[in-house]
């Protein structure tokens, strides 16, 4: 009877938990606790202030939303890749945007003298190869690179191994070192 | 226990060999270097290897507005539920500031820190190391020299330098 009792307010708790959980009461926190991360994360990938409040609120949006409200096992990991996801498709959007501007204005192309010391222009390149990475490769050198994350850490997150991660991140800045040079 | 210790020195093997293998076979051991010397293609990879770290690094360095995380948090807050909207927290979260983790308050005061370390060390050393072994150096200098002069002047004069 007694073990009954304990079993039925096991279930009253899990219950509670669930409603409370409905509540997403947990979203503020995880804002709290990563914004500052995130922000300094989107601001490296896309490089303009008002993109990287697009980008962190559809994160959080996303957040939100996950499986009807549900709590992610790992919300930092859930975070740090659905804000990386949103970063990227606002960036290809920009660069087809820009693509299909300097088409229309048949602009010249830059002289290859001016091109090495434009630090504008390498970092412009850097941000469009990097949305042409594959997403394995884009997912760890930002999480690298511009979140500054300790290898161990990204494997967490990613699900692989810190070995796999610094291989990963290898390949990707040698994809990224052909691209720009052939540019 | 016992696992955790094998795994720690499995990891100092593993460091070790890595640091050792390195010197010999990574990008900076010098028979590398000197093939990129005078090897084009190579020389060529590893310039555009540079321009990916410069691009990198020029990023990093961009500083964003300070007021980016609270507008930030503005917008995203709108999104969530009204219930959470108008919770403190929410408002809190509205008007955050980057704040700084506690290796950058820490950074401030690193020189005045490091000073002060130095000072003790020196201090340590001259007390315990320095001190000591010098007047141990002086009284074995003297009792050799003494014997010198006790082995070819005779013992007398010897004891007359030294006494005096």
């Amino acid at each position: 009877m007694r073990s009954n009792a304990a079993a039925l307010d096991l279930i009253w708790d899990a219950a509670i938990l669930k409603t409370c959980d409905k509540t997403q009461r947990w979203v503020l926190p995880a804002m709290h606790n990563n914004g500052r991360e995130l922000v300094t994360m989107l601001w490296r990938i896309l490089g303009n202030e008002q993109d990287v409040c697009d980008a962190y609120q559809d994160t959080f949006l996303n957040l939100a939303h996950y499986h009807g409200g549900e709590k992610p096992k790992n919300i930092k990991a859930y975070l740090f890749r659905a804000a990386n996801n949103a970063a990227v498709s606002i960036l290809r959007k920009k660069i087809a945007r820009k693509k299909l501007s300097n088409n229309l204005a048949q602009r010249q192309p830059q002289n290859p003298a001016n091109r090495d010391i434009d630090s504008q222009n390498l970092q412009e390149n850097l941000r469009y190869f990097i949305t042409r990475l594959p997403e394995h490769l884009r997912n760890v050198i930002t999480l690298r690179d511009f979140a500054e994350m300790p290898y161990v850490q990204i494997g967490k997150m990613l699900n692989i191994s810190a070995d796999t991660a610094r291989v990963y991140r290898c390949k990707a800045l040698q994809l990224l070192a052909v691209w720009m040079n052939r540019e | 226990m016992k696992m955790k210790t094998t795994t720690n020195i499995c990891k100092k093997i593993r460091n070790r060999l890595y640091n050792a293998i390195s010197k010999h076979i990574g990008p900076d051991a010098d028979w590398v270097q000197n093939h990129i010397a005078v090897c084009p293609r190579c020389q060529q990879r590893v310039a555009s290897l540079g321009r990916v770290h410069l691009a990198i690094s020029f990023i990093k360095s961009q500083p964003h507005s300070l007021d980016l995380l609270m507008r930030a948090n503005t917008q995203a807050v709108t999104v969530l539920k009204h219930s959470l909207r108008d919770t403190p927290e929410a408002q809190k979260l509205k008007k955050e500031l980057p704040e700084q983790n506690l290796f950058e308050k820490c950074a401030k005061y690193k020189s005045p820190v490091a000073n002060a370390a130095a000072c003790i060390a020196i201090v340590c050393l001259m007390k315990i190391g320095i001190f000591s072994s010098m007047q141990r150096f002086q009284t074995q200098s003297k009792q050799a020299v003494r014997s010198y002069y006790a082995a070819n002047a005779g013992q007398d004069i010897a004891d007359e330098i030294f006494t005096t």
